[in-house]
């Protein structure tokens, strides 16, 4: 089958490239709304991911990598078949992807590429704050953020008091001591480390051995979500994305980090039951890959990826995509999936939504009134 | 003025004396030849544990994983005895020992604080279970034992080293015009041959010039041509797998002229040493190199100021490692009373076990005791679990970008969690007659500028535990 951008603009895909403008969305329902991000590091392969069917240029570039038994979506892409859950999800109307999409970023540094990713922002490391720490700011979402991590990620930075869950065993100091740390951090003025210890003042005195293995964490991040006075916001991170040799058909290096993700969609929809209708969640990625595989087996790092949604908030099961095609000429820079749609806006328009702050206010106030596009109304329950 | 041995090193033991000059002090602990271990066991080439990794890549891959094609109990049986045959936990372990006693016990804490810092900067990353057997090692081989030469022969070295080669994926890095991209069978198979920029990209970006240099894809994929070739050599034992010497082999290189920024380079085997020469000479490189290090040992944001004396000591130099290492400890002691840096896991923690003269790293006759195919007692197993738990495990960064300098980073509830219970473990580690309120007297005043100020705030506590927690807590201590 040979697929044209004009079919798709025409056919069963919607596209996002006349999307809203930007008008004010407030939500008269008042229930805790969840949203969570799963941070895909090392560039997460879309094109392996949500393969577009029947594309002649995509199959003679990925000759090894083309994957036997894909999920079939709609008539235009499946999915790579370890995403079970996922599928899942999709079936129950609670699944749905943004394909051909990304940052605003097209350098392809890992690095440079992860820090913009969180930080929203145009120029590396310039900016100290994570879009989703501002967004939450601005919502007035304090001690609300939860890391599933040993660090804080710079995403949820630029609120304070957020949390983070990453078991060890040991027991904490006593209350005195505690005490004189607060007093000694305060005449020191850190205010960080005070925030920290603000934070772990709630937490048990004496922990025994727990797993930190990606299902016990997606656990009990479901368990705090759950939770009406919990956490309204969670970040996992799952990395190994960055396959440049030996990435793997259905199974291999690739294949085992989508299945870890699938595995975050699936436990937190067990977890969270009913409050899994409240919930949004999103991944996020620094970049995808070369649509051509190299002699390892592998692919480079590109331009263009896809954004996973799940969760009840979602509007339906849906591919959104204005496709860009896989001509030599419709590649960025001859090489890459090309990217049409800024990924911020999805995630703008996610905060907008599950934080129910009007669309502009979070795209003046959190990315300095970039060029975004309101898709609230496109791809959630508004 | 103390801060400064913690700044530079690890702080002074109870019973150090205090330097009078503290800037000789660490000057006189850069010299030509690079210093033997403190460790006194015996210790593996990477060579010998490149032997292991490939039994364990071998056995698992090409036998066990046949053998037990339908037995999913009896493989996983057999990969652990494979994993104990092959020393798996325990060489991470035995390398973290030798390592950490150069912090803890040695002579030349500067030089230790000054490898842990290269290690990080051509960081091996968690993959394919290096971390368990050969980056100990390399870090030992190509990093510590080049800190005596050329910033050029350092990286030199830390490119062509296996344990690189095999992280950055160059053993895959083939020229499209190569010998063996004509072999029959890429005909036969339709895999045409393609470079690898993987290893090219992280030279430029992480190694050498950093993003500030201004070069564009096109220079990523000219330098990954230069670099085709060096690979592991898969002349001889097929065995081997990937596991053998790396070795410059022609018919994975891209014939013909090399353009690399606009430079033409030598052809075949002379390209990749000329290209790091290029890379190395770039005033990017030592301008990114001495903003690390100043981030690393001053502030998480340094300036020009700090910079330009390392800058300068490299060009008068060539690059050479003692001269800009030198300079970097002048520049730190320069400005130590105006900045305080946050130590990063690992370094707090070997600062409060030379500072307090404790139990640590495990004593050699844990690790010699140890006999392949036997588990680990609970003490050879101690240094991998405690920098994992903390964050920090050397041999484990996520990614090829190493560890963050920056205190923000390192800023969560559970590592401030992490660094109240691993003060409790550091008083567990104390010898028996150091657990007393008096012993805190001597550590505190080799350490402090400030001593009563420091007891008083330790001496609200009774016991000896408590004050252990709060000193190595006190915002004195986490920032240098």
């Amino acid at each position: 089958m040979k697929i044209s951008r004009r079919t798709f603009l025409k056919g069963s895909l919607t596209t996002l490239f006349l999307a809203g403008t930007g008008l004010p969305v407030y939500s008269s329902n008042k229930a805790k709304k969840n949203l969570v991000v799963i941070m895909l590091r090392g560039g997460m392969d879309a094109l392996c991911a949500v393969p577009v069917i029947g594309d002649k240029n995509f199959e003679k570039r990925r000759k090894e990598l083309i994957l036997d038994d894909t999920i079939k979506l709609n008539s235009d892409f499946s999915l790579h078949p370890v995403l079970e859950n996922f599928h899942t999800l999709w079936k129950e109307k609670q699944g749905a992807i943004v394909h051909a999409t990304n940052i605003p970023y097209t350098e392809r540094s890992h690095f440079d590429g992860q820090n913009l990713m969180e930080s929203g922002g145009k120029i590396p490391y310039k900016v100290k704050t994570g879009w989703l720490g501002r967004g939450m700011k601005v919502a007035g979402l304090k001690k609300e953020g939860l890391a599933l991590a040993l660090p804080m990620p710079l995403i949820l930075r630029g609120v304070p008091q957020n949390n983070n869950y990453y078991p060890t065993k040991g027991k904490l100091p006593n209350d005195k001591v505690l005490a004189l740390l607060n007093k000694a951090y305060k005449d020191r003025s850190e205010a960080e480390l005070l925030d920290m210890l603000e934070t772990i003042k709630s937490r048990p005195k004496e922990t025994s051995y727990a797993a930190d293995d990606t299902y016990s964490l997606a656990n009990e991040a479901g368990t705090l979500l759950k939770k009406p006075d919990g956490p309204r916001v969670a970040v996992f991170e799952v990395g190994g994305f960055d396959t440049h040799a030996a990435q793997g058909g259905v199974h291999g290096t690739h294949s085992d980090c989508l299945k870890e993700m699938d595995l975050i969609f699936y436990t937190l929809k067990r977890r969270l039951k009913e409050e899994f209708d409240n919930t949004l969640i999103v991944t996020l990625t620094e970049f995808g890959r070369t649509i051509k595989q190299n002699s390892g087996l592998g692919t480079e790092h590109g331009y263009g990826s896809a954004i996973f949604m799940g969760g009840g908030i979602l509007k339906k099961n849906q591919v959104y995509t204005d496709w860009p095609g896989l001509k030599g000429k419709e590649l960025f820079q001859g090489r890459d999936l090309n990217s049409t749609i800024d990924s911020r806006s999805v995630y703008a328009s996610a905060m907008s939504t599950v934080f129910d702050v009007d669309f502009k206010t979070i795209k003046d106030k959190v990315f300095w009134g970039d060029n975004l596009q309101n898709l609230s109304d496109k791809l959630f329950k508004v | 003025m103390k801060n400064f041995f913690r700044k530079i090193a690890f702080g002074l033991g109870p019973d150090e004396k205090i330097p009078s000059d503290p800037l000789t002090w660490a000057t006189s602990q850069i010299t030509d030849k690079i210093p033997e271990f403190s460790y006194k066991g015996k210790i593996y080439s990477e060579k010998e544990l490149r032997k292991h990794y490939r039994d364990w890549v071998y056995n698992d891959r090409k036998i066990l994983r046949k053998k037990f094609k339908k037995d999913k109990m009896g493989y996983k049986a057999a990969k652990n005895k494979l994993r104990a045959d092959t020393g798996q936990k325990f060489w991470r372990n035995l390398e973290l020992a030798i390592r950490q006693k150069e912090a803890t016990k040695g002579e030349y804490p500067v030089l230790a604080k000054l490898w842990y810092f290269w290690g990080n900067h051509f960081t091996i990353s968690d993959k394919d279970s290096l971390a368990n057997y050969t980056t100990g090692a390399y870090q030992r081989e190509s990093i510590r034992a080049n800190l005596n030469k050329t910033f050029e022969e350092l990286a030199y070295e830390a490119t062509v080293a296996w344990a690189m080669i095999h992280h950055l994926d160059n053993g895959e890095n083939v020229g499209p015009k190569s010998e063996d991209a004509r072999a029959e069978w890429r005909r036969r198979k339709k895999r045409p041959a393609t470079i690898n920029e993987n290893h090219a990209r992280e030279l430029l970006e992480l190694h050498t010039v950093s993003p500030n240099a201004g070069y564009t894809q096109e220079n990523i994929k000219e330098l990954a041509l230069i670099m085709t070739g060096w690979a592991p050599d898969d002349s001889k034992h097929k065995t081997l797998l990937e596991t053998a010497d790396v070795k410059f082999q022609r018919k994975y290189h891209e014939p013909g002229k090399k353009i690399f920024w606009g430079k033409e380079f030598p052809k075949s085997k002379k390209g990749l040493p000329a290209a790091i020469k290029f890379l190395v000479n770039h005033p990017s490189c030592r301008e990114f190199i001495a903003y690390k290090l100043c981030r690393y040992l001053i502030t998480d944001y340094p300036t020009k100021e700090m910079t330009d004396p390392i800058v300068k000591a490299w060009e008068k130099s060539g690059g050479y490692l003692p001269e800009v290492h030198k300079a970097a400890i002048e520049v730190t002691f320069k400005f130590n009373d105006m900045h305080n840096k946050f130590q990063n896991p690992e370094n707090w923690w070997l600062q409060m076990s030379r500072m307090t003269d404790a139990k640590w790293p495990p004593g050699e006759e844990k690790f010699d005791n140890f006999i392949l195919g036997y588990g680990l007692d609970p003490y050879q197993a101690k240094p991998h679990r405690f920098m994992k738990d903390m964050g920090h495990h050397p041999y484990k960064s996520k990614q090829p970008n190493g560890y963050s300098d920056i205190a923000e980073d390192w800023m969560s509830p559970e590592l401030v969690i992490r660094r109240l219970l691993y003060a409790r473990q550091g008083y567990i580690n104390l010898k028996p007659d150091n657990k007393n309120n008096e012993f805190y007297e001597k550590v505190v005043i080799n350490n402090f500028d400030n001593p009563d100020k420091i007891m008083s705030i330790l001496n609200e506590n009774q016991k000896p535990i408590d004050k252990h927690i709060l000193l190595f807590n006190l915002p004195e201590v986490i920032r240098a």
